[in-house]
């Protein structure tokens, strides 16, 4: 599972990455435009899509609604850097991680470890975990909230899976950032906010009741409801 | 609206009596003319109503000519007195006050005229055909009160509703003239809240007067700087992002070169450089953004207390990689409106700037407090650091874009040189303001100040 597609209309920039992640192991493809990109990366072949924001013929953020109604596919996005408006809605969109174009190349490579690290993992011991009215099965990467399936993105699935695990107790940020996107919390880095907010739409959709609480000043909390309290 | 119309009003009337006084005026400096006519007709009058009363005299005597003399002042308020050639009263009112003119007419002058008050006293000469001859005398109304009568509620009820009629046909001219202007006074107004594509209605354009030029030409300006704006932040856009291009290149190229050649301080100092450069091209592209945008398109509720927190927490880890830390001395509940993000890169800044300057082992202070004594209602949020601070002449310039402080000590190539502008920017688009001091004991104070802020409800 190393090949990857990254959609950028800079040629020039793609064949640079083939080359240094080629260094690495992975084998990159590239697609110059909006369109191809989505063809491509519905196709199935790859394991992680890098997608630009700006792009031709089909904007990065279209194409990644586009794809997200049909693929779970793990996005990394590159934004420019400065742009927090893009970043939040890219991630908002569906987007596993971001990263700030111009990027070191290391932080790219250990970025996309970091999400498929989350993709391979078969873990030991039970698959099937459940905290009050939500399940999640690890084995086929799929959870549900009082038995409605929630279609989550790689990066959610690990962030649901963490909170799951361990439901009812306080999780900082550091550690669900860690956890969930394998990396350190940076200075100013609202992304693992972003992500638990996306949670929350998907697990409380049309409920007035947040089973994911703000531990203001530390941290997230799963307060897991009992099937019985909902009347 | 009303100012106008009563501009208007004010010029209307002061045309009425400005063209009355000139009437007056050439009537009254015409050598000839009007003046000698105006007397022949009172004279005419005069003669007509003696010869008249003279009749009644001698057909009826004393008592007729009275009843027709009492008769007359009742309908026509027209005073007189009749008077034998000698000048010796026959019948009449007011007989005693009209002798001395009867006396000179007496003595051979064909009449006598004087004018007091709006009322003209004259006396003729009446001849009748049997040879007799009769001096009369009497009060005629000329001038104002000619025109008005002498009842003063006439006269009043007439200006009353000259004022009336006037203040109406000055009100419809207003409206008419101010219509169009307001409107296109409210599209300036949306124009300015940032709402370029709005335009003055096409029915106005329609008008064949001045006005209708007038909406012609705003329009044809909005669409000028609507296109120009566009294109300057498509230019802006587009250079972002071809100077960006570059930079992410080198950035892989550099790193394949890490692969190749042995470990070399030079390529450190090239991967620094070129973030810099990188995040410089980030800022100066904010800048403008900031500097393009004259107000907030959708302001939201900010929680300010909870921006503070958060942001000052985001801060401490990275002053306490330079060994200094990040104090939060009180965070009240309050909030703004405003946007999240530009606000909270605003206060960021600050304290960034902050943890630069302050002294390793220090404290930087952040407070937010309800209105000082301006306004209760406004948020103030300071940072204090414990640094050299900056000297006073130069304190203002802070602000300013790329502004480094002479002082050496406080040298320091790291950040951008915008931060601060940036921050500015942002306090004044929310309409605050910022202002920097020194303390009083070392270090730099940054208030900045929001208007309209409001209590948090728990």
């Amino acid at each position: 599972m190393n090949r990857l597609l990254i959609v950028d209309d800079d040629t020039e920039l793609c064949a640079l990455l083939a080359e240094r992640l080629g260094a690495d192991g992975f084998v990159l493809h590239a697609a110059h435009d909006g369109k191809e990109g989505l063809e491509r990366a519905i196709s199935g072949g790859y394991s992680l899509v890098i997608l630009d924001v700006m792009l031709p013929r089909m904007g990065g953020m279209e194409l990644l609604k586009e794809l997200r109604a049909r693929s779970s596919v793990p996005v990394l996005m590159l934004t420019a850097r400065g742009d927090d408006i893009d970043r939040i809605i890219g991630l908002e969109v569906g987007a596993d991680d971001y990263l700030p174009k111009p990027f070191n190349p290391r932080e790219l490579i250990a970025r996309i470890r970091a999400i498929l690290r989350r993709l391979d993992e078969r873990r030991t011991g039970p698959d099937r975990f459940t905290a009050g009215d939500i399940t999640i099965d690890a084995t086929v990467r799929e959870a549900w909230a009082a038995g409605r399936s929630l279609h989550l993105t790689t990066i959610e699935f690990a962030l649901l899976e963490v909170l799951v695990h361990n439901a009812g107790r306080t999780l900082t940020r550091e550690y669900l950032t860690d956890a969930a996107l394998g990396r350190k919390l940076g200075v100013f880095d609202r992304t693992i906010d972003v992500h638990i907010s996306n949670l929350r739409k998907k697990l409380d959709a049309h409920r007035g009741i947040e089973r994911i609480k703000t531990i203001r000043g530390s941290g997230y909390m799963l307060a897991p409801r009992r099937p019985s309290e909902e009347l | 609206m009303p100012r106008l119309f009563l501009k208007i009003f004010l010029w209307f009337w002061a045309t009425v009596v400005l063209t009355g006084i000139s009437l007056v005026l050439a009537f009254v400096l015409q050598p000839q003319g009007a003046p000698s006519r105006w007397h022949a007709s009172l004279a005419d009058t005069a003669r007509y109503f003696g010869a008249a009363a003279v009749g009644a005299l001698e057909q009826g005597g004393v008592p007729a000519a009275s009843e027709y003399i009492n008769r007359l002042a009742e309908d026509a308020h027209i005073h007189g007195c009749i008077f034998d050639d000698a000048g010796n009263a026959l019948a009449g009112e007011y007989c005693s006050e009209f002798t001395g003119m009867a006396a000179h007419v007496a003595k051979g002058e064909p009449s006598d005229f004087a004018m007091r008050h709006g009322l003209v006293r004259m006396a003729v000469l009446i001849r009748r055909g049997d040879g007799h001859v009769y001096i009369y005398a009497s009060e005629l109304i000329a001038g104002p009160q000619a025109a008005f009568g002498p009842n003063p509620m006439i006269l009043l009820l007439r200006g009353g509703v000259a004022l009336i009629v006037s203040g109406l046909v000055c009100y419809f001219l207003t409206l008419y003239l101010t219509t169009p202007i307001l409107r296109l006074r409210t599209v300036a107004q949306q124009i300015t809240a940032g709402q370029l594509s709005v335009r003055a209605d096409l029915r106005m354009e329609l008008r064949r007067d001045e006005l209708g030029d007038l909406v012609r030409d705003f329009n044809r300006m909005a669409n000028k700087t609507e296109h120009l704006i566009s294109s300057q932040r498509q230019l802006l856009y587009d250079v972002s992002h071809e100077l960006r291009s570059p930079l992410a290149r080198m950035n892989v190229a550099l790193d394949l070169l890490r692969g190749r050649v042995r470990e070399d301080p030079a390529l450190n100092r090239m991967e620094i450089d070129l973030q810099r450069l990188n995040e410089m091209i980030g800022r100066l592209l904010t800048v403008a953004k900031l500097e393009a945008t004259s107000t907030l398109q959708t302001p939201v509720r900010v929680n300010l207390s909870e921006l503070v927190s958060s942001v000052a927490s985001d801060a401490n880890f990275e002053a306490q990689e330079r060994g200094s830390h990040v104090d939060v001395v009180q965070a009240a509940g309050l909030a703004v409106l405003g946007d999240p993000n530009l606000l909270r890169s605003a206060i960021e800044n600050v304290l960034r700037n902050a943890i630069r300057f302050t002294e390793p082992g220090t404290a930087v202070e952040v407070l937010l407090r309800a209105g000082s004594t301006i306004s209760a209602n406004e948020a103030i949020v300071i940072v204090r650091d414990h640094g050299s601070g900056v000297p006073e002449d130069e304190l203002t310039n802070i602000f300013k874009p790329f502004y480094r402080v002479t002082d050496s000590g406080s040298r320091d190539s790291r950040g951008s040189g915008l931060g601060l502008a940036i921050t500015e920017r942002i306090v004044r688009l929310h309409g605050g303001s910022i202002r920097a001091r020194n303390d009083a004991d070392g270090g730099l104070r940054v208030e900045m100040i929001f208007p309209r802020a409001f209590p948090l409800v728990k």
